[in-house]
């Protein structure tokens, strides 16, 4: 089997994955007591109220018709294309749209998710070599000591400790939220088109410069690494550059028309940056700062332990004690020989960990009253909000599918064997 | 080959984007560096300017120790101007509030449908109702004009008028009158059949509510269906708050992101405007409120500080957290009795108390044995011991509660103590009669809600069930339920006795009484002779009347039982001690135009 069908195969098996949660989550959240039409009324309630409520959420449908309305929802073009974001039906208690709602609520666990995980994989790994580098030592026993008690203790308990420490007693980072109420959120970089001169002539002549440029120093790095470059390939880039060129410069145009163009990811220290606004950077990096050490710290653990365990078989093999031989620089061999050898299971750890990084992002988002996905999880579960938790729960399970998927494709892309 | 070719294709399309991205970008960089220089050479000009002064005044002077004079003199005019600057930016830092809470908007800022606490809190920062209640408080009832300046009402209260403060401006100009009030009432009623739920529904605006009529532009009257001695009290409630035409369709009003104006339909006729509001996943990210200069009593200097920012914590904890770290000024529900405590001790902060109006009662479902035996539940009424659970779970911050009325409140009686606290030898001798003894237990479940809807409840119920098995006559089952499975139970009639609670919509007995028969709590009892003098208590102005009428309410609902009332708690702030002006009186409400900073 070649790397592409191993993709193609692996794709489509995300499908049923995503459709058996789906249909268990839809299951689990009916069995459960409590009825969200109920909730609404803190007092009186007639009873023709509670079925006009119940047919308002489609809840008067036998449970099939339920679960097949959502199903067809989901795979709605037409909402996709009009929301940007697929139907993931109303909610149970706002009657807001779910996917809406998700969405604003991802970008701040996705924040949180990355930074933890850089967070956490440098760390480990930089620790897990440096213990197998003085095994038995006294280093290596700190270390491995450091990986099983971070690997042990609860998020919110070193959450709490960290608040405790920096927020009350030293007072240098805030206990919570996303960023601090001197400042506004960032809004992500906002081009008031009524730049350079702003038309479409000058806006076409500005990203065929940009675009002549960057393809210039791609071909001078081609002729560097004697690449051929034959004039089919020649062609092919020229007709993307040419396409690529006028639709931006008709999009960049048409928002010239608009007055301006938003560009914002939702992620506080990347918006700031496109803001160019240091002082919010600053204040969302402090922000940041506790929740994802808290939680980077708690996944540590784990690719300590085995990056230290890997590194140990790898340094005793042959080819290692050979590159010694010639003389190779230490730092070189440990880092350019041995834990690159060491690293593929260390790859695969990485996207599973993934999964147990979002559950530790509801606790986290919690302590922090950081506003996302897993908080929301939470606040909608006690209303019974069936929708939002399906949606939730989808978007979890998209978002871990989606990294396994990658890291499976990675290990298959570095050791063929896995595509035999 | 062709994979290179292609990834040649895909570098020079991200080439193409980069690039103008950043070139874009460098261009916001320049334009604000171009900004930067621009003050810097005003900045030099300035400097220039001074300097040339400076030596003026030594060429007039003529002597140089003269101009050295005169120079000290500039530096120290320069020193004091400086030191303005300064006491400027620290009174700039002052006319911002920020305030940490837990509580979150729970839908929308429509009165027309918001419910909630939090929803009402901000609706009345932003709004603007016909009269309202005089902070600090004590009974509820003394009301203020806000934006009707007087009203009087038939003898038989089914006609109310009322005059309208003149010259109250919209910001586009257009002047608040009589129309503005009726569309509102209008408007609220209109929207009932589509919004069940909503406030104005629950608070039956559309049965007491005749017609709404316009009498002259500055004077409004209103027909009522029965005489309804509460109405003064729901004027003075959110779900009465005046809407702007402009921005209230026939339709519920929700979040808009990015537009605050259009997420309320609500007047600009309050102290403060809402200026922002963010929400994610349906819950509130930030709230910050801007002094409103259209406000007509903006003259006399209120809002009395400028800016107010909310801030949304997850939980209890955190938010405590956060009023140490001093993340934020003040801190307004919900922290719990422990901390609260805590915080008292520690001279960094101020701690704020109210009047109790939160009630939580015991309720007993009658449908079946054994509670459908009204000496049962007297027998169990007797045997609750109040005052054990006042200090033990809330530290003295709750107080005994004896009848449903809360203490301070028209209507208030002690009707219960007729029954005492812990009172064994009564229970023992009364169940006796019905054959429960030592050897033969009266069993049953007590049930109480596990989710924090209540403060403490897991704490509480541990409590009544040792007092009432302390007569050793009872055996309880303590059972619990998350809000969602609570209330569906409640509806279900399965819990044999279970702790509900209460906070007023109104500051009216008229908000109390009704619990003790109340239909939503499906305890299968009902007692004519009390609805009888609960609405006769509703048609008449007659204060000692009323007062006679709830004590009687009172008197058959301790020979009942259907219903006990357990304790009244009120809320409490906390803020750091330079903040001042809060008002925690028995309305609950929290009026942050009158917050300022000492």
């Amino acid at each position: 089997m070649g790397l592409r069908s191993y993709i193609i195969t692996r794709i489509l098996l995300t499908i049923p994955t995503l459709l058996l949660l789906l249909s268990m989550v839809f299951l689990v959240m009916r069995v459960l007591p409590g009825d969200p039409v109920a909730l609404h009324f803190e007092k009186k309630a007639e009873p023709w109220q509670l079925e006009d409520m119940r047919r308002k959420l489609g809840l008067d449908k036998p449970l099939w018709a339920q679960y097949a309305d959502y199903i067809l929802g989901l795979i709605d073009i037409n909402y996709f294309l009009a929301y940007g974001y697929p139907n993931l039906g109303k909610s149970m208690q706002t009657y807001e749209e779910v996917g809406g709602q998700i969405f604003s609520a991802f970008p701040a666990t996705l924040e949180l998710a990355i930074y933890s995980m850089i967070i956490a994989s440098v760390m480990g790994i930089l620790l897990g070599v440096v213990a197998s580098k003085s095994y038995n030592s006294i280093l290596d026993h700190l270390i491995r000591g450091f990986g099983t008690v971070t690997y042990a203790v609860p998020v919110f308990f070193l959450g709490i400790i960290f608040q405790l420490v920096f927020g009350v007693f030293l007072r240098w980072l805030p206990t919570g939220l996303r960023i601090s109420a001197s400042v506004a959120p960032p809004t992500g970089l906002t081009i008031i088109l009524s730049m350079p001169s702003g038309g479409f002539i000058s806006n076409f002549l500005l990203s065929s410069i940009a675009g002549l440029t960057i393809s210039a120093i791609c071909i001078a790095i081609l002729k560097v690494k004697h690449v051929k470059f034959r004039f089919k390939g020649f062609a092919i880039s020229l007709a993307v550059f040419i396409i690529a060129w006028v639709v931006y410069a008709y999009v960049s145009w048409y928002f010239v028309l608009k007055g301006k163009l938003q560009i914002a990811t939702g992620l506080y220290t990347i918006d700031s940056l496109l803001e160019a606004n240091p002082v919010k950077f600053v204040e969302s990096v402090k922000a940041l700062l506790l929740p994802s050490l808290t939680l980077g710290i708690i996944l540590s653990g784990i690719f300590v332990r085995l990056t230290r365990t890997n590194m140990l078989e790898t340094l005793r093999l042959d080819f290692v004690t050979a590159a010694k031989a010639r003389g190779l620089k230490e730092s070189t061999v440990t880092y350019g020989y041995a834990l690159r050898n060491a690293f593929l299971p260390i790859l695969t750890m990485l996207g599973l960990q993934f999964a147990m990084l979002l559950s530790g992002a509801i606790l986290t988002e919690t302590t922090f009253s950081w506003p996302g996905l897993g908080r929301y999880i939470v606040q909608r579960i006690s209303f019974r909000d069936y929708t939002a938790i399906q949606g939730a729960v989808v978007m979890f399970g998209l978002f871990v599918t989606l990294v396994s998927l990658i890291v499976d494709i990675l290990y298959a892309y570095f050791d063929p064997r896995i595509r035999l | 080959m062709e994979k290179i070719e292609l990834s040649i294709a895909v570098l020079v399309l991200i080439g193409i984007i980069v690039s103008s991205s950043t070139m874009y970008y460098t261009t916001t960089v320049m334009s604000n560096m171009s900004t930067l220089s621009g003050d810097m050479s005003t900045l030099t000009e300035n400097v220039l300017n001074l300097t040339s002064t400076v030596r003026d005044l030594a060429t007039i002077t003529g002597t140089l120790a003269e101009a050295m004079g005169e120079f000290t003199g500039t530096l120290a005019d320069l020193e004091a101007r400086l030191a303005a600057i300064e006491a400027s930016l620290a009174a700039k830092a002052k006319e911002t509030l920020i305030v940490g809470t837990t509580d979150s908007v729970e839908l929308t800022l429509d009165p027309a449908q918001a419910y909630d606490y939090f929803g009402w809190c901000i609706l009345q920062q932003i709004s603007g109702t016909l009269l309202s209640v005089k902070p600090n408080s004590t009974t509820g009832s003394d009301f203020l004009p806000d934006l009707a300046e007087s009203w009087n009402s038939t003898s038989d209260l089914t006609i109310w008028d009322f005059n309208l403060r003149q010259n109250v401006k919209f910001p586009d100009g257009t002047i608040f009158n009589a129309t503005h009030v009726k569309k509102s009432f209008d408007r609220a009623i209109a929207l009932i059949q589509m919004i069940p739920e909503g406030a104005p529904a629950g608070l039956e605006y559309d049965k007491f509510i005749n017609r709404t009529e316009v009498v002259s532009t500055y004077k409004v009257r209103f027909y009522l269906n029965y005489p309804f001695s509460p109405f003064l009290g729901i004027l003075a409630c959110r779900s009465s708050a005046i809407v702007d035409p402009t921005y209230a369709p026939n339709a519920q009003v929700n979040y808009t992101a990015g537009d605050a104006r259009a997420s309320t339909p609500v007047a600009f006729v309050g102290p403060y405007y809402l200026s922002h509001w963010e929400r994610v996943g349906g819950r509130d990210i930030e709230i910050r409120l801007d002094k409103n200069p259209y406000y007509w009593n903006a003259t006399s200097g209120y809002p009395k500080t400028k800016t107010i920012i909310f801030r949304f914590y997850s939980d209890a904890s955190t938010l405590r957290l956060a009023v140490e770290a001093g993340d934020v000024d003040m801190a307004f529900r919900h922290i719990t009795p422990t901390d609260v405590l805590d915080l008292e001790d520690n001279p960094s902060f101020k701690v704020w108390w109210g009047t109790g109006t939160f009630v939580q009662y015991l309720c007993f479902q009658e449908k079946r044995a054994p509670f459908n035996d009204t000496r049962v539940r007297v027998a169990v009424a007797a045997a609750l011991n109040r005052s054990s659970v006042c200090q033990t779970v809330f530290l003295g911050l709750a107080k005994p509660l004896y009848s449903i009325i809360p203490l301070g409140m028209l209507g208030h009686t002690e009707a219960f103590k007729k029954l005492g606290d812990a009172n064994y030898t009564f229970t023992r001798s009364l169940l006796a009669t019905l054959g429960y003894n030592e050897t033969h237990k009266l069993t049953f479940d007590l049930w109480y809600e596990s989710s924090g809807h209540y403060p403490m409840s897991a704490e509480q119920a541990l409590l009544y069930k040792g007092a009432l098995e302390a007569s050793g006559v009872m055996q309880i089952t303590l059972k619990s339920a998350e809000w969602a499975s609570y209330k569906l139970n409640r509806d279900n009639e399965i819990m044999d006795a279970f702790v509900y609670g209460w906070y007023p919509d109104y500051v009216d007995p008229d908000d109390y009484a009704f619990l003790y028969w109340a239909t939503w709590l499906h305890l299968n009892y009902n007692n004519a002779t009390q609805t009888a003098l609960y609405d006769e208590a509703r048609a008449t102005t007659n204060l000692t009347r009323r007062t006679e009428l709830y004590a009687q309410i009172d008197n058959i609902a301790v020979e009942q039982c259907s219903v006990v009332p357990l304790y009244a708690s009120g809320a409490w702030a906390v803020t750091k001690p330079t903040v001042d002006g809060i008002y925690l009186d028995i309305t609950q409400d929290m009026r942050y135009w009158l917050i300022y900073f000492k």
